[in-house]
């Protein structure tokens, strides 16, 4: 049973944002539109967050992908109050639609933001009937519940069936989520944490490696690799 | 770094303000709907990617005859199977429920939107009919054929079409997209385009004004080798990035230099005159492959003249450079030894710097770092793109019209005294037509491109379009040229039409990809090389005799066939039939690797070497003041050569005299206005999100528009907190940003990243057309740009508007 994780470099980042877009297109993430973006409640599964700071000519800037970081230890799970939201056997944190009763304390507790909330109906949502992808997992969300990222189980599972037509194993590098495949900078790596071999968990071991707020005992399976 | 819990939140804090209650009555919504598994019928069809000129390779998911998803194509060298988020959102181009959806003909007054549905026969009729008579009028040089993103066979067919039909009023749209560094390649190297790069080896990258990560070309190549260049490699090349402003490429450097607008020229001679100082640069290069470092002697003549070594040395020291760029001395200096000292290094640069009223000169200067550290044509430098051995077209036929009408003087005086080096004025067209121009234009026709969105000072195409007597627009969207037409014939997208795209220059070897019908056209459209074609044929004569071919598939075969018959790259086969098969299925031809060494493909100046002294350029001014003497002697009055000189070089608006205009130098920065009235200078850019000004349709691009400011949907102009305080304006403020031309009213964002005399806008916003998700929404600074020049390419000066703002 592999434990799910990803890895993401942010010296090979250049905040293109191609994560994020490919992710809306391949999960049917619905457009939120100028109303609901301005007022925060556009959603994004994986989200590339600006941090500037300084002043002058001395300024730095840093641009952090946040997708969902399927923590070992997830607060959202502890706080749902009906089972909604559950970390899955493979170490994904999933969301149940049905039984999700919209009331956002996942949201609320999470310290990444990586939730959100359907407030709406999508807009465009006619348009958008075109071209949704028609892989059952990423079906589009009802108003009124919780969604975020899901590591694109629809690909694992994508996976699974592939190389159970091949007769073998899943292998590291098999399972390829839409942000990763996209990257341009090859900056995001998906892969078994549990598997020492996979290159995730060689590179979760770099001197560069960091978990963000870690010391809220979240233990992300996000790891991410400094700049310099 | 502080990252702390609130740096996630504060981007989603909306998200979980209040709690509010919402219905429960779709959550039916999320039983199981149409799931499906792989099996049903799904393909991935090639293609190529049409977001950028970038040529990328893509993958296309096509299930139950609908495109769902779009990959890159590990096949195709630019991309290697990843893909930007311009390319991730073509389903939303495909898709977009305000595309045209079949020929129409205008019945109402311009742009005012009433149109009747025709069919396609009446369409080609009507446009054969008008262009057969303007060319029995003996009037073929009144047309015009506007053209942007043309790619492959596109821009020579359409080249092809204005010889045939006699008229030499080609107009691409290069002039206001990056012509000053391929200007600036022509001095230098004898090669008039862009360069390729080979960023995998290079270990120093000085950028100058080049969106390196945002918007410089090929997009996903770019990002590619930044990663690369970072950790996909032992040693990690440094990133120097000089700028305007705090981009997201001066962010993801490893330095951020902050210049004044339009003294990037003067930057790179300061580089210059360090390392030439300290002997720092690579005597070996300089003395076997470059012409004029040093000062050297006229052989006709007998006169002696300045090299780039005396001029540097004398007039370009740091401390006059620092004042003129506001850089520190001590950065010029050190910036100018590690250079030197890191190589392979490359300077590169593009808008920034190229596209400034100075841009040529500053682009010579930048370029001939390259050849001080001997970083042209070798690994880790500059290296010289090659293109497919396509079959050789044959001879354009020409009859008695076609051959006066292509005589003719260009109405935009491309080539002129005017604009010496242009090839093209895009932008000067409004003035050309509005009076200035030589002769009125008669008839019109925009391939993808839209004059009525991008040029500096656009009002003025407004005017001009209406002087017009028939325009024609063959875009699939309704963009502003589009509304404003008498006639249009939609194309079909991108992924619904055969093309090929040669890619832009960059890696160096040939590669050509092609695109092919994803999906079945979605409406009544027509591939607009089929309708060249078909034009004409309709026209007859010699014009249809030099279209030999059925259709533009046809012409594809047939300019591919040398390809196949060169025997060469990734697809070898015993048959042309088997050739084009497999291209079908892979997407793209290539040979790499690149050859080095060839120095005869590198360096085709007169003198074949990189020259710092220009002597195209000599010879061309030159030439153009010996025409103006016969001119003057036609006319009866007596001009001498030096003096019709003097007079070209105040028209160009030079302020250097001698052997200097011929040399890299710094020509002082030129920003119309007074200073008092307008302090600030206005900065424009293009975003990730830009697609080159054509992603204003996209919601997926609109909602995620300016990564480092968070805006959606919206325009915004960045002012420096500072100065913002000074003018008593808040970060969220309404405002209006006010030029000489006119004002523009959008959004305060308070950024530490604009300097405090200079404001920052984007691009991308502000349409007036081009459907439900791009009118209406922000504004474009097209209409307050002033339009300047870099005279001696014709080339547009982007950043040379003065402004002031004020609370709205």
């Amino acid at each position: 049973m592999p434990r799910w994780g990803m890895v993401i470099d942010l010296d090979k980042c250049t905040a293109c944002q191609s994560c994020t877009v490919a992710c809306r297109v391949e999960n049917n993430v619905p457009i939120a539109g100028q109303r609901d973006s301005s007022n925060g409640r556009a959603i994004f599964w994986n989200e590339v967050i600006p941090v500037i700071e300084g002043d002058g000519t001395h300024l730095k800037g840093r641009f952090i992908p946040r997708p969902c970081m399927h923590c070992e230890n997830p607060p959202c799970v502890q706080v749902c109050p009906v089972g909604a939201t559950f970390k899955d056997a493979e170490g994904i944190v999933r969301q149940d639609y049905q039984r999700c009763i919209g009331c956002r304390y996942c949201t609320v507790a999470c310290p990444y933001g990586a939730r959100y909330f359907n407030w709406r109906a999508p807009e465009f949502a006619e348009s958008h009937a075109s071209y949704r992808n028609p892989d059952a997992p990423a079906r589009p969300r009802p108003v009124g519940v919780v969604e975020k990222c899901t590591f694109c189980v629809q690909r694992i599972e994508r996976a699974r069936r592939r190389v159970a037509a091949e007769g073998r194993e899943l292998r590291d590098g098999d399972v390829v989520p839409a942000c990763v495949q996209t990257c341009p900078g090859r900056a995001r790596f998906f892969g078994d944490l549990d598997d020492k071999h996979s290159q995730v968990s060689r590179l979760a071991r770099s001197p560069r490696a960091l978990r963000f707020l870690e010391d809220l005992g979240t233990r992300p399976q996000v790891i991410y690799l400094m700049e310099g | 770094m502080s990252i702390s819990r609130r740096t996630f939140l504060k981007i989603s804090s909306a998200t979980s303000a209040g709690l509010l209650v919402t219905g429960r009555s779709e959550l039916k919504g999320a039983q199981e709907q149409g799931g499906r598994s792989d099996a049903a019928d799904e393909r991935w069809v090639p293609s190529v990617c049409l977001q950028c000129p970038g040529g990328c390779g893509i993958l296309v998911r096509v299930v139950e005859g609908r495109a769902v998803k779009i990959e890159g194509n590990p096949k195709h060298p630019i991309n290697e199977g990843v893909l930007c988020p311009k390319g991730q959102i073509g389903l939303q181009i495909l898709y977009d429920p305000d595309r045209i959806k079949g020929p129409l003909l205008r019945v109402g007054a311009r742009g005012a939107g009433q149109w009747k549905q025709i069919g396609w026969d009446e369409a080609v009729q009507r446009v054969v009919s008008r262009l057969k008579a303007l060319r029995a009028r003996g009037e073929a040089h009144t047309f015009v054929f506007m053209n942007g993103r043309n790619r492959g066979q596109m821009g020579d067919l359409i080249g092809r079409f204005c010889s045939a039909y006699g008229t030499p009023n080609n107009v691409g749209h290069s002039s206001i997209c990056a012509d000053g560094s391929a200007l600036a390649h022509y001095l230098t190297q004898g090669i008039k385009s862009y360069l390729g790069y080979d960023w995998d080896r290079t270990n120093y990258l000085l950028c100058f004004g080049a969106g390196f990560v945002e918007a410089w070309r090929p997009t996903t190549r770019l990002l590619r080798a930044y990663g690369h260049m970072r950790r996909g490699r032992p040693i990690r090349a440094k990133i120097v990035q000089v700028d305007t402003r705090f981009s997201v490429s001066a962010a993801k450097a490893d330095e951020w230099i902050a210049i004044r607008p339009g003294t990037d020229g003067a930057l790179a001679l300061g580089i210059a005159h360090v390392i030439v100082k300290e002997q720092l640069y690579d005597e070996a290069f300089v003395a076997r492959h470059t012409f004029g470092f040093e000062d050297w002697t006229d052989a006709k003549t007998g006169e002696s003249r300045l090299g780039f070594k005396s001029l540097v040395l004398r007039e370009y020291a740091p401390e006059k450079v620092s004042k003129i760029t506001g850089v520190p001395v001590e950065t010029i200096v050190r910036i100018a030894r590690e250079f030197a000292a890191t190589r392979p290094a490359i300077a590169a640069g593009e808008r920034g710097a190229s596209m400034q009223s100075n841009g040529i000169y500053n682009r010579m200067a930048i370029h001939s770092l390259n050849a001080l550290v001997g970083s042209i044509d070798t690994p880790g430098g500059v290296i010289v793109q090659r293109g497919p051995s396509f079959t050789a077209w044959p001879d354009v036929v020409q009859d008695d019209l076609a051959k006066v009408g292509i005589k003719m003087h260009r109405v935009d005086s491309a080539g002129t005294a005017r604009f010496p080096l242009a090839g093209k004025v895009y932008q000067g067209l409004p003035e050309a037509i509005l009076g200035e121009g030589p002769y009125p234009v008669k008839a019109l026709f925009a391939y993808y491109t839209n004059p009525l969105f991008s040029t500096p000072d656009v009002g003025r195409f407004y005017k001009a379009i209406e002087k017009v007597p028939f325009v024609v627009s063959f875009t699939p969207f309704m963009d502003e040229t589009s509304e404003h037409a008498d006639l249009i014939l939609p194309d079909h997208t991108y992924l619904e039409r055969w093309h090929d795209d040669v890619i832009y220059p960059s890696l160096g070897y040939p590669v050509v990809g092609l695109r092919q019908p994803v999906v079945k056209p979605l409406y009544d459209t027509r591939n607009s090389g089929d309708l060249l074609i078909q034009i004409a044929k309709g026209i007859g004569g010699s014009v249809a005799r030099s279209f030999p071919w059925t259709d533009f598939v046809d012409l594809l075969k047939f300019r591919f066939r040398g390809v196949w018959e060169g025997r060469r790259g990734t697809i070898v086969a015993p048959s042309f039939a088997a050739f084009w098969k497999k291209l079908t299925e892979d997407g793209v031809w290539a040979a790499p690797p690149y050859r080095f060494g060839e120095w005869g493909e590198v360096l085709k100046t007169q003198t074949k070497k990189f020259e710092f002294y220009s002597n195209a350029l000599e010879h061309k001014l030159h030439d153009l003041a010996k025409k103006e003497v016969e001119k003057a002697g036609e006319k009866g009055s007596e001009v001498t050569e030096a003096q019709a000189l003097e007079r070209i070089l105040v028209g160009l608006k030079l302020t250097a005299r001698g052997p200097k205009v011929y040399l890299p130098h710094y020509e002082p920065f030129r920003a119309p206005g007074d200073p008092r009235q307008f302090p600030l200078l206005l900065n424009t850019y293009k975003l990730m999100t830009h697609a080159e000004g054509r992603g204003a349709n996209v919601p997926w691009l609109q909602e995620v528009l300016g990564v480092h400011t968070g805006m959606k949907w919206e325009s915004w102009v960045e002012i420096n907190p500072k100065t913002a305080a000074e003018l008593g304006i808040a970060d969220g403020d309404p405002v209006w940003v006010e030029s000489q031309v006119g004002k523009l009213r959008t959004r305060a964002r308070l950024y530490p990243g604009a300097q405090p005399d200079v404001v920052n806008m984007p691009f991308e916003l502000g349409h007036q057309a081009y459907g439900r998700w791009a009118k209406g929404r922000g504004v474009n600074p097209n209409w307050i740009l002033v339009n300047e020049y870099d005279y001696l390419g014709g080339t547009a000066g982007f950043f040379s508007t003065r402004v002031k703002i004020f609370k709205a």
